[in-house]
């Protein structure tokens, strides 16, 4: 295999001129790309774009509201990931805001890392409700059906915040203006739904685009093969992950998709409704859906339900119309210690990853660009 | 002989009961010619010349004992070496055990034994001690407190203020091994792994640090690990500590774990390594003396201190670069 280095000369040795914007809709992605320094690492000509990839900045409030008041009842054990644990809500001053307040609060509240998990803590938990808060993309709902699929024990329950990533992407794709000129598919999506997902991108908005693993070299490969599709005109998907991202996905994962889940019109955090863009268990799973079981009508109304923060602009940069250091928030009012908007909260979330590489609010333009 | 195969309340009432405790387990296990149990308070004696340091620190870690080590051994350790890289070498020690009700009393003299046997590889003597016994539902089983005396030669002189533009950073061995290890321990989030914590008393290594001319400040990077250490380095000097990715030792097993949940090791706790800050010319020395030193097997040259603006530059492997920022939150694992 070729080795990051290698890839990286190649991409130095490319013709650039003029800015080019390359998205990707992946936090594993995001992740791999900040922890190899990448962004400095790349001409300045290229520009990496996290795109609405952060499943954290993109779970509605309604969502996470819910799961505060489900962590805030007794004998409830609210399971969720660990980055959910700070994403902020609207509610009233002296209610918690986030699971992290919940839990001072006396709510019981468990960060784990995978759907198994909140299987084995409902079972050695018999006499609580176990709430699962399931926020994630088909990567975490995939287990979540598989769960559901096998027999989910009594005393468990989903709160489920589960989306699909292409819609968001076509969505920015139909709008007057995407904001990037190539794409990084999403790996471990692909290896799931299958790498076929993505073909619109090119297909239809010619738009270079390559499937990508997670190791710097597959991502790098990736890039060079965009840059050199956007360089010679030329549009496909191409794939540098084909050993996991195979043609047709995962077989079994999407028949637990198909068995347990309905595609729903679905509201994406400051985005909007986007249709067909989420999961919902079927009726059939419905004593297991936490919003059936606790008679919970997430829409009810509420004081600024849904809404962003005032002066939050968290939508715009999910959707990489808006640099973060842009925002008037941005490392004064919201930081990482203190979190207004949900990108500054994920460490995939774009603001996060700017203030993570040293910007901040009085860094100049000049040294932005070396970090980005 | 303690009768009892769990310590009661009793044990803690002054009386009889609280007796058999120190004598038949605390002091058969940490016995040393100047422990004195009949006794309230215990007399030092101090090299002349020299200058006393003193320090304290209290151990509540979870799970109580993990692979490489358990709060008996941390509570040694964490205070040898915090006198250990001020330069001092540690002489005495005092022990408090805060004792919940029902704790097994096997499990506890496994503990006293372990406490022993760590002060004995330090050195250190443990001359007074404590017990007290707390109702059930407190104290996590066993807490320790110690508070550690060393003498430091009154020509050692160590600080950050000694720190310049150009000096080299070393670290005496891989990083992040305690935190995985106490994390595996748990078996938090479903995982399990062979990771050994290095808990480790280091003052044999800052001792042979010590004679290196030009060392300027050491370190042992616990809770917050080498990034925090490095970020309090480039705060308190307002320069840029740049550290070279592939020259920072971190074990396969702790890389592994940390890409699955998402940590970043140089965040990790280490319970038994040093890092230190020599002149630009001391580094293949001080590099040397970590070497030929015993749990110095490891050691690297790992960074070095630039002018520029104060932050931590971590320099990647593809000659990329991000900053390690001060840590803000326990680290919690990623959805994906």
């Amino acid at each position: 295999m070729t080795d990051a280095r290698t890839w990286l000369e190649r991409i130095r040795a490319l013709p650039l001129e003029g800015k080019i914007r390359v998205m990707n809709v992946c936090g594993g992605h995001e992740r791999s790309i900040s922890m190899a320094g990448l962004r400095g690492a790349l001409p300045p000509e290229i520009e990496l774009i996290p795109g609405p990839g952060c499943p954290v900045c993109v779970c509605p409030e309604e969502d996470i509201y819910t799961a505060v008041q489900l962590a805030m009842r007794p004998d409830t054990i609210l399971v969720a990931f660990g980055d959910m644990l700070r994403v902020p809500c609207n509610a009233p001053k002296n209610e918690p805001r986030t699971l992290e307040q919940a839990r001072a609060a006396g709510g019981e509240v468990r960060p784990v890392a995978s759907p198994s998990e909140a299987r084995r803590i409902a079972n050695e938990n018999p006499d609580k409700e176990v709430v699962f808060f399931a926020a994630g993309f088909e990567t975490t709902t995939a287990p979540v059906a598989g769960l559901v699929a096998e027999g989910i024990p009594a005393n468990m329950s989903v709160l489920l915040s589960g989306r699909l990533t292409w819609p968001a992407v076509a969505m920015l794709l139909d709008s007057e203006t995407p904001g990037f000129d190539a794409l990084i598919a999403p790996g471990h999506v692909s290896a799931i739904m299958g790498p076929e997902e993505w073909t619109f991108v090119p297909e239809k908005h010619g738009i270079p685009s390559s499937v990508s693993g997670f190791e710097t070299p597959s991502l790098l490969a990736s890039l060079y093969s965009v840059l050199r599709q956007y360089l010679d005109g030329k549009a496909f998907l191409d794939n540098t992950y084909i050993n996991v991202a195979k043609p047709g996905g995962n077989p079994t994962a999407r028949r637990l998709l198909d068995m347990t889940m309905d595609v729903v019109d679905s509201t994406w955090r400051g985005i909007g409704t986007i249709p067909a863009s989420g999961f919902a268990l079927k009726p059939a799973y419905a004593e297991h859906d936490a919003l059936v079981r606790f008679q919970i009508d997430p829409k009810q109304a509420r004081k600024r339900i849904g809404e962003m923060p005032p002066g939050c602009d968290c939508a715009r940069v999910v959707l990489g119309k808006l640099y973060p250091n842009q925002c008037a928030l941005y490392g004064k009012a919201c930081t990482p210690r203190n979190p207004i908007g949900p990108c500054m909260v994920s460490d995939e979330g774009a603001c996060h990853i700017w203030w993570s590489s040293g910007v901040r609010p009085d860094t100049p333009q000049e040294a932005v660009s070396a970090h980005y | 002989m303690i009768e009892d195969r769990h310590i009661g309340l009793a044990y803690g009432n002054g009386g009889r009961l609280t007796r058999t405790l120190i004598e038949e387990l605390f002091a058969l296990h940490l016995a040393n010619d100047e422990l004195d149990v009949g006794l309230d308070a215990a007399p030092m004696h101090l090299p002349e010349g020299m200058v006393p340091m003193i320090t304290t620190d209290g151990f509540t870690v979870q799970p109580l004992e993990f692979p490489g080590g358990d709060i008996g051994s941390l509570a040694v350790n964490g205070t040898v070496n915090d006198l250990a890289v001020s330069g001092a070498t540690p002489l005495y020690m005092t022990l408090n055990a805060f004792i919940e009700e029902g704790f097994e009393v096997e499990t506890l003299e496994r503990l006293v034994q372990s406490v022993a046997a760590a002060a004995r590889l330090a050195g250190v003597k443990i001359v007074a001690g404590d017990t007290k016994v707390l109702p059930r539902g407190q104290g996590g089983g066993l807490y320790l407190a110690t508070t550690g005396v060393g003498m430091r030669p009154a020509d050692l002189q160590l600080g950050l203020g000694r720190i310049a533009v150009g000096d080299r950073i070393l670290v005496s061995g891989p990083v992040g091994d305690h935190g995985i290890a106490v994390m595996l321990a748990r078996e938090a989030f479903d995982l399990k792994g062979p990771v050994q914590s290095d808990c480790a008393p280091v003052n044999h290594l800052t001792a042979a640090l010590s004679e290196v001319a030009g060392l300027k400040f050491m370190r042992d990077p616990t809770r917050g690990g080498l990034a925090t250490v490095a970020h309090e380095i480039a705060m308190a000097t307002s320069t840029t500590v740049r550290l070279k990715e592939t020259d920072v030792p971190v074990q396969d097993p702790v890389k592994s774990v940390c890409d699955m949940l998402g940590y970043d090791p140089y965040y990790l706790a280490c319970e038994g390594r040093v890092v230190a800050i020599v002149a630009p010319g001391a580094a293949d020395s001080a590099f040397a003396a970590l070497k030929r030193t015993p749990g110095g097997e490891g050691a690297a040259i790992i960074g070095t201190i630039e002018q520029g603006r104060a932050q931590v530059l971590l320099e990647t492997e593809i000659g990329g670069s991000r900053v390690l920022d001060e840590l803000e939150d326990d680290p919690l694992p990623r959805i994906c």
